[in-house]
């Protein structure tokens, strides 16, 4: 399912974030289950659906690993583990070295630490977005998106990177969701 | 003053209703306005309150209040607290009156108070007060036609599902179950008619949330919930009544007794509530057994006592932002809901954390009941459909697969109603079975998390391991209620799965309380099942007229025969007395109105899509490049030149 087809908007990676939750809100006020509350079932079950798909497709855009993904696969790039070039070993050492880095200051509850290495791992993934926005545009043909290929690797990590750091910062914080 | 002459057609109404910790409320809209239903006394504020007398009947409210220092073990106070909690939850072991009867085995895992000789689930306790409240809506509207029910957004899901099992118990139909924090910016936000990024904290008797979200012309989008279920001023209530027992220097067998007990938390509480206006505070000593007549308590101690309760909200705030991807600054505003938020060392913390004063022009005590009456019109149709909440789920969904980590399916603040798909495989060969547990929270290992269900995929076919194919599909629906399917992919192999939740109760219990709580047992459920069916062929009947009036033009050829045929078997059908006829009519022009639907759905969906296209064109004229082609659904939408 091609979420900008889905939304209705540019197929671009350089996406403005306020059209995809503008067309978010305009579909959903259109197709939202509430506003079929009186219909008869199979309508009130066509709506839902319609709307999963509309709250997929937003979540997918907001998200630049997923959004993308989803240009590869419009350009006819195949994506995903094996299809996709391994990453070098001198980017995998140095990943792997962050993540130390970042264990250790979690360990030393050295919270400037994390800010930094996050700091620094967002601006790297800064780079590879903005490689990103001028390779995939709507006119980019097929051989001009298969070498950009790399740098979709490289966002992975980096989200999984800051994703870490969002964990140890909520130990820090001691949040729990643990209840029971 | 107006007389409201009864009228036996008078269509049902529906109703909100704030199921609190501490009170709980009901609230419907009257000439466009939400308003909340007073009692006799003209009093609001039911006091969340259930008694059982000798002969196990419930009273409920002020008059259960009153026998709760007389009968503490018998008067459940504060029963949210205890919703969707298996029998050795944390909240079971806090200093309370109460007795616990014990899992039972093979039954479901449940607190159970003991009293009276019987056993009571916080369900059905919850529906006692929910009955309350609906008989209460009865003396003004006459027909109550379904409920939306309040819940704190960060309710996991075996929580939100003992809610709306009290719902049925109570003889309501739930319409929805709307989080507490939405519900109250869905009355700020129609009765200031402000835009704007806003958080909503929520600090009630139980339980705390803090809500970021956008309004934007009627379209209520939540951005980010967090919070905490087991927090609040009862929390506080229990802070100060420790130190009364230090202070009366009384010995732990002392301290235990279930009417002390009682009789300390409501000093607590009255004393907190002193300290709300006052630097200091006096309560009778209800022991009589300190050196004074009086307890005396300060705000400077107070607010020392509940600093690090306070603290923990705090945290989540900040998360909440972050997930938002927002800094306080750039928050239009904050409102507080609940009443905890009067504790002046909370409005102080709030305006840190936010670095502003917070609104509170809205009673927010009553602010949530409000919103809750707002949506119940809406969502029956009554309403102008102006608004729309779009709300998330407050805590990530996940499997726990091999050495019990969470594979996370569906992140937090995920926009609900939503699904996700996690796909697994077999760890042996000739694995024939597949052990599937569900977790909520946001921990690494599912020890750490909440446990929702477990099951056992059963009979896939014999092969070496990894090369089954298991996918485990979650659906999230608006009320935040989790379904669970899974199958094995590569045979194709569709197991019908059975889930059982891992805490409360299970369908079947429902079910047979149900009958108990029925009088007349089957008489009374064929009359139900009719009024049922009858409301919902008066509901489709109206809408599908509607939608004939409005769309004629998108209908086929013979398809308005068709569709008035239906309709006039649906009307005879109402007429008589046999729902399973009512319900075959319903189903037929279903049916037959199916494709009209579908044309009506994809222009809706068209025009959203074109509606927004001009806007922007007229923001900023661009010219699409080739292949922007940004009206991608539109080949699959019957355009209007079809007519």
């Amino acid at each position: 399912m091609d979420p900008f087809a889905i939304l209705g908007v540019e197929p671009t990676f350089a996406l403005d974030l306020k059209v995809v939750e503008k067309a978010h809100r305009d579909l959903s006020r259109a197709l939202h289950p509430d506003k079929y509350g009186s219909a008869g079932a199979s309508e009130r079950q066509m709506a839902l659906g319609k709307v999963i798909e509309v709250n997929e497709a937003a979540r997918a855009l907001k998200d630049p690993v997923r959004r993308a993904e989803a240009l590869f696969a419009r350009g006819g790039v195949p994506v995903g583990e094996t299809e996709e070039p391994k990453p070098t070993p001198d980017f995998l050492m140095d990943i792997l070295e962050q993540r130390e880095a970042l264990s250790d200051a979690s360990d030393a509850k050295d919270r400037s630490a994390i800010a930094k290495l996050a700091a620094s791992i967002r601006a790297r993934m800064k780079t590879a977005e903005e490689a990103l926005g001028s390779a995939l545009v709507p006119s980019a043909a097929v051989e001009s998106l298969r070498p950009q290929l790399p740098r979709l690797g490289e966002l992975r990590y980096y989200r999984r990177f800051l994703d870490e750091v969002q964990i140890q910062i909520d130990r820090l914080d001691g949040v729990d969701s643990r209840e029971a | 003053m107006l007389l409201e002459i009864f009228d036996p057609k008078a269509p049902p109404r529906a109703i909100g209703i704030d199921l609190g910790t501490t009170h709980s409320l009901v609230a419907f809209v009257r000439d466009g306005r939400p308003e909340v239903v007073a009692d006799c006394d003209g009093e609001r504020l039911l006091p969340s309150v259930v008694h059982y007398d000798e002969h196990g009947q419930a009273l409920v409210g002020r008059g259960a209040r009153a026998l709760a220092v007389e009968h503490p073990r018998e008067t459940l106070v504060s029963v949210k607290r205890f919703m969707g909690r298996g029998a050795d939850d944390a909240e079971t072991r806090v200093r309370s009156p109460y007795t616990f009867a014990p899992q039972d085995a093979g039954g479901p895992n449940t607190v159970r108070f003991a009293l009276r000789g019987k056993t009571v689930t916080p369900v059905e306790a919850s529906a006692e007060i929910l009955r309350t409240l609906k008989r209460l809506a009865e003396d003004e509207i006459r027909t109550v036609g379904g409920a939306v029910i309040t819940v704190p957004a960060y309710f996991d899901d075996a929580q939100r599902q003992a809610t709306k099992d009290a719902g049925r118990l109570a003889g309501l139909e739930v319409l929805r179950l709307l989080n507490e924090p939405t519900a109250a910016a869905l009355a700020y936000g129609l009765d200031k008619k402000v835009n704007g990024t806003f958080a909503v904290y929520d600090l009630g008797g139980g339980t705390f949330d803090i809500t970021v979200l956008v309004l934007d012309d009627g379209v209520f989008q939540v951005k980010a919930t967090g919070g905490d279920s087991a927090l609040g001023g009862d929390d506080f209530d229990r802070a100060i009544a420790e130190d009364l027992i230090g202070d009366l220097g009384l010995d732990a067998t002392r301290a235990g007794e279930p009417a002390v007990v009682r009789a300390l938390l409501d000093a607590a509480r009255a004393l907190k509530h002193g300290l709300t206006e006052h630097d200091e505070a006096t309560v009778a000593d209800p022991t009589g057994s300190g050196t004074s007549k009086e307890l005396r308590y300060t705000r400077a101690r107070l607010d020392a006592r509940i600093a690090p309760l306070i603290a923990r909200t705090g945290v989540a705030c900040r998360r909440a932002l972050r997930d938002a991807g927002l800094e306080a600054a750039e928050l239009d505003g904050v409102i507080l809901v609940g009443g905890s938020t009067r504790v002046p060392a909370v409005k102080r913390f709030v305006a840190e954390v936010f670095g502003r004063e917070a609104l509170a022009d809205i009673d927010p005590d009553q602010v949530v009941a409000l919103g809750a009456a707002v949506q119940a019109d809406q969502l029956s149709g009554q309403g102008q459909n102006e608004v729309l909440l779009l709300d998330v789920l407050p805590l990530s969904l996940g499997i726990a697969v091999g050495g019990g980590v969470v594979d996370k399916v569906l992140p937090r603040n995920t926009t609900i109603p939503t699904t996700a798909r996690g796909t697994y495989t077999t760890q042996e060969d000739k694995q024939t079975g597949f052990d599937i547990h569900v977790v909520q929270g946001e921990r690494e290992l599912a020890g750490d998390n909440r446990s929702l269900a477990r099951f056992l995929l059963k009979g896939i076919p014999p092969m070496a391991a990894g090369l089954a194919k298991l996918e485990v599909t979650f659906a999230v629906d608006a009320d935040g209620l989790l379904t669970v399917h899974a199958r094995e992919a590569t045979t194709g192999i569709e197991q019908v799965v059975e889930v059982k939740p891992s805490y409360g109760l299970d369908d079947e219990t429902v079910e047979r309380m149900l009958l108990e709580a029925i009088d007349h047992g089957e008489e009374d459920l064929a009359a139900r099942r009719l009024a049922e069916e009858r409301m919902e062929a008066h509901r489709l009947r109206s809408a599908t007229k509607k939608a004939i009036d409005t769309d004629a033009h998108l209908l086929e050829a013979g398809e308005q025969v068709a569709i008035e045929g239906a309709l006039a078997e649906v009307d005879a059908a109402a007429a008589g007395v046999d729902p399973t006829r009512i319900h075959a009519a319903l189903d037929a022009l279903d049916r037959a109105s199916k494709p009209f639907a579908q044309r009506r759905m994809d222009r809706a969906i068209a025009q959203a899509i074109r509606g927004r296209a001009v806007d922007d064109v007229a923001a900023n004229v661009t010219t699409p490049g080739p292949g922007s082609d940004s009206n991608g659904s539109e080949g699959s939408v019957p355009s209007e030149a079809r007519h």
